[in-house]
């Protein structure tokens, strides 16, 4: 059924490209917090210890105050950089992973885990749901 | 306020009940009625319509009336404001790691 088919690919994004950059480099991009802001978004209290928690912060929305709230699940220095990102009612996990090659190192990032948040559903996922209403797609213009 | 986007949040809310997931998947492969519905999953008349009625304000859904009885099955297409939705965030991460690009390119090595 077309239907299925579809769920499921919505549950995951991924994005692969080849950087003539040594990994060591790539790394510090990934985990240093001056550089993440230039890149991806402001960092607050990022310590990099596996369980360790930390947010992004992004431009506040009414109802939300913009901040991503992480925690690390996977750090292997150079190779693996695995973190969950949440927002009021999702949490999905971000992954990149560097493989070292002749020109650079391969980087390979994974959004999963697009799909309901049951456990926040049932208490406060249900206010984040009615006070986004239907700017979602603004909201998710700014933010992922 | 687009249609797409409430349809995007009623399709979350929807598809967050896992009863609901279930019939929304049982139905997924193939038409169902009500009452074939209550039999499967063991949960009373009312809360099948219950669910029935969300799946079907989602757009996930559609009834089709034949004599007393009233058919369900999968809306084609329903999930399309899903995968809308994840669009905008490919779309984040794609401008995101152009920027990644450009970074590493000023700094050192």
């Amino acid at each position: 059924m077309t239907d299925s088919t579809a769920s499921a690919q919505t549950e995951t994004i991924s994005l692969d490209l080849d950087l003539p950059h040594a990994p060591e480099k790539v790394w510090r991009a990934l985990t240093d917090p001056a550089l993440l802001a230039e890149w991806l978004l402001p960092v607050f209290d990022l310590q990099l210890e596996p369980g360790a928690a930390f947010t992004f912060r992004t431009q506040p929305y009414p109802g939300w105050d913009g901040t991503v709230t992480c925690r690390f699940v996977e750090i292997e220095p150079y190779r693996t950089l695995s973190y969950t990102w949440g927002v009021p009612f999702l949490e999905t996990v971000v992954t990149f992973t560097l493989t070292p090659t002749a020109s650079g190192t391969h980087l390979s990032l994974v959004q999963s885990g697009f799909k309901p948040d049951q456990k926040r559903e049932s208490g406060g996922a249900r206010y984040g749901w009615k006070m986004m209403g239907g700017k979602l797609v603004d909201l998710l213009a700014r933010m992922p | 306020m687009p249609s797409a986007v409430v349809t995007a949040d009623r399709i979350f809310h929807a598809l967050g009940d896992p009863s609901r997931r279930a019939i929304f998947e049982s139905l997924a492969r193939g038409e169902a009625a009500v009452k074939d519905l209550t039999a499967r999953f063991d949960i009373s008349q009312p809360a099948v319509s219950q669910h029935l009625a969300a799946l079907k304000n989602a757009g996930l859904v559609y009834g089709r009336r034949e004599g007393r009885c009233v058919y369900y099955r999968v809306q084609p297409g329903g999930m399309k404001p899903l995968i809308d939705w994840m669009a905008h965030h490919r779309a984040f991460w794609t401008d995101r790691v152009n920027r990644l690009q450009r970074l590493l390119d000023t700094m050192d090595d």
